[in-house]
């Protein structure tokens, strides 16, 4: 499909959605996920210029799909509609694309700006008051995510920690990766799930390279394909892996302690954070990304290219970070 | 198998040499980002034929050492994850968590030996 092809086609679902004429300026394909393709355009309707975003593709199809939650474009749209109803910055559904509008599976939201790059979040000067300000906001955002009404959102898989752990170990298998390392971090995984977990909304990839940030702090929660239902220390453990830190030093993706987000989940939520259960977290959301290692850099020449290959021979740095932590050596 | 002069991490270095100090200059965007991913996948290869084979070596050494009998390396370190798997060694154990370690550090050596110093 041409870009001239792609505004037309958005035009209708403007003019239809927010008013005519739904004219459409500067369309742009941004870098995006790997199986869903984003595009940045301004449109004119009813009498003002809207700055929004569409995103459209499927879901990810290898053999891992059908064993880890993943959501079509409308379940993630109605999730953030749920979000954003209370107060979660998640970005706002202006449309849901239907078959009629040609451009396949997907919404158009609103465009939140600000910086998504992890490193120069982490490292340029104007992002200094936000960055001492992130590691509070991760915890109430969060708080407020997991509050979510599950009724609302009843499409969402239910996951808990050991159908996670067997989950991932069936994936390892299906594409034969035999590491001792590997083995000896599952057994460990499934040894150690946490009891007592809460049942909530989860939102699967809250990290740092998903917010949009800007001077002020964190201004919206973006890539919500990943929700699940389950236990809500997922979220706050998969924000702390070294992977998500992009090379800096503190352990809320590099930018904030996990004491002050911890301290701020138990404010904002009213349930306390059990630092062993979220480290438990931590551990696995480190097994995670072995995992989607594997399923990024295994796919193949023909359809990957170098940097997904490369990809693959990363899988020892999250391997090296779990032995770290359950060694209480991070 | 003959040896060829120079040798293949020469060659590679020699290749990594010309895209990082000439054609790199002269690219920005895609291929810059590209070529960059590039000459990291190339030293990745350099360094696995620097270094696989005596770590191969040592690694089989230690897995003889854990699993009690001599063998391939590879053969002999699908038997500890089904050891492991099974229950019939202790995750505790410090022999076995020091060849882990080892392991994995060995693999990072290659392909991210910046990853190691964090």
């Amino acid at each position: 499909m041409s870009n001239e092809d792609i505004s037309g086609r958005l035009q209708a679902v403007v003019a239809r959605h927010l008013g005519p004429p739904g004219t459409i300026h500067d369309l742009r394909q941004l870098t995006g996920g790997a199986n869903r393709s984003t595009w940045s355009f301004d449109a004119e309707a009813g009498g003002a210029r809207h700055r929004l975003i569409m995103q459209h593709g499927g879901v990810t199809a290898d053999q891992a799909t059908e064993l880890v939650p993943q959501l079509e474009p409308e379940q993630d749209a109605r999730l953030m509609i749920a979000a954003g109803e209370i107060g979660v910055p998640a970005p706002k559904v202006r449309a849901i694309l239907e078959p009629g509008d040609g451009l396949g599976h997907g919404y158009v939201t609103e465009r939140v700006e600000g910086e998504t790059l992890g490193p120069r979040i982490l490292r340029d000067a104007k992002f200094s008051r936000a960055r001492s300000e992130m590691a509070r906001q991760c915890g109430e955002i969060l708080a407020a995510a997991h509050r979510i009404d599950l009724a609302r959102v009843p499409f969402l898989r239910r996951q808990d920690a050991a159908a996670h752990v067997e989950a991932h170990r069936r994936i390892a298998d299906l594409f034969g990766l035999r590491l001792p390392a590997l083995d000896m971090a599952l057994k460990w995984a499934a040894e150690n799930v946490p009891k007592n977990a809460r049942h909530t909304v989860v939102h699967g990839d809250f990290r740092l390279g998903n917010l949009i940030v800007g001077e002020d702090g964190i201004r919206c929660v973006l890539d919500w394909e990943l929700g699940q239902s389950g236990d809500p220390m997922q979220d706050l453990g998969w924000l702390c892996i070294r992977t998500w830190r992009f090379g800096g030093a503190a352990p809320v993706g590099g930018f904030g302690s996990r004491e002050d987000l911890y301290a701020a989940y138990e404010r904002a939520s009213g349930f306390p954070v059990d630092p062993a259960h979220a480290r438990f977290w931590e551990a696995f959301g480190n097994l995670k990304w072995v995992i989607h290692c594997l399923r990024l850099g295994t796919r193949g020449i023909a359809e990957v290219g170098i940097e997904r290959c490369a990809i693959g021979r990363r899988i020892e740095e999250p391997l090296w970070d779990f032995l770290n932590l359950i060694e209480g050596r991070d | 198998m003959p040896q060829s002069m120079p040798d293949a991490p020469t060659l590679l270095v020699a290749a990594v040499k010309y895209l990082e100090d000439e054609l790199l200059p002269s690219l920005d965007g895609y291929h810059r980002f590209k070529t960059r991913v590039t000459v990291n996948v190339l030293n990745t290869i350099r360094r696995e034929l620097e270094l696989r084979g005596a770590q191969a070596e040592a690694e089989r050494a230690r897995l003889v050492a854990i699993l009690g009998h001599d063998g391939e390396v590879g053969a002999l370190s699908v038997e500890l994850s089904e050891r492991i798997r099974s229950g019939a060694i202790d995750l505790n154990d410090p022999v076995l968590r020091a060849h882990l370690r080892q392991s994995v550090a060995d693999a990072l050596a290659i392909n991210n030996p910046k990853w190691l110093d964090g």
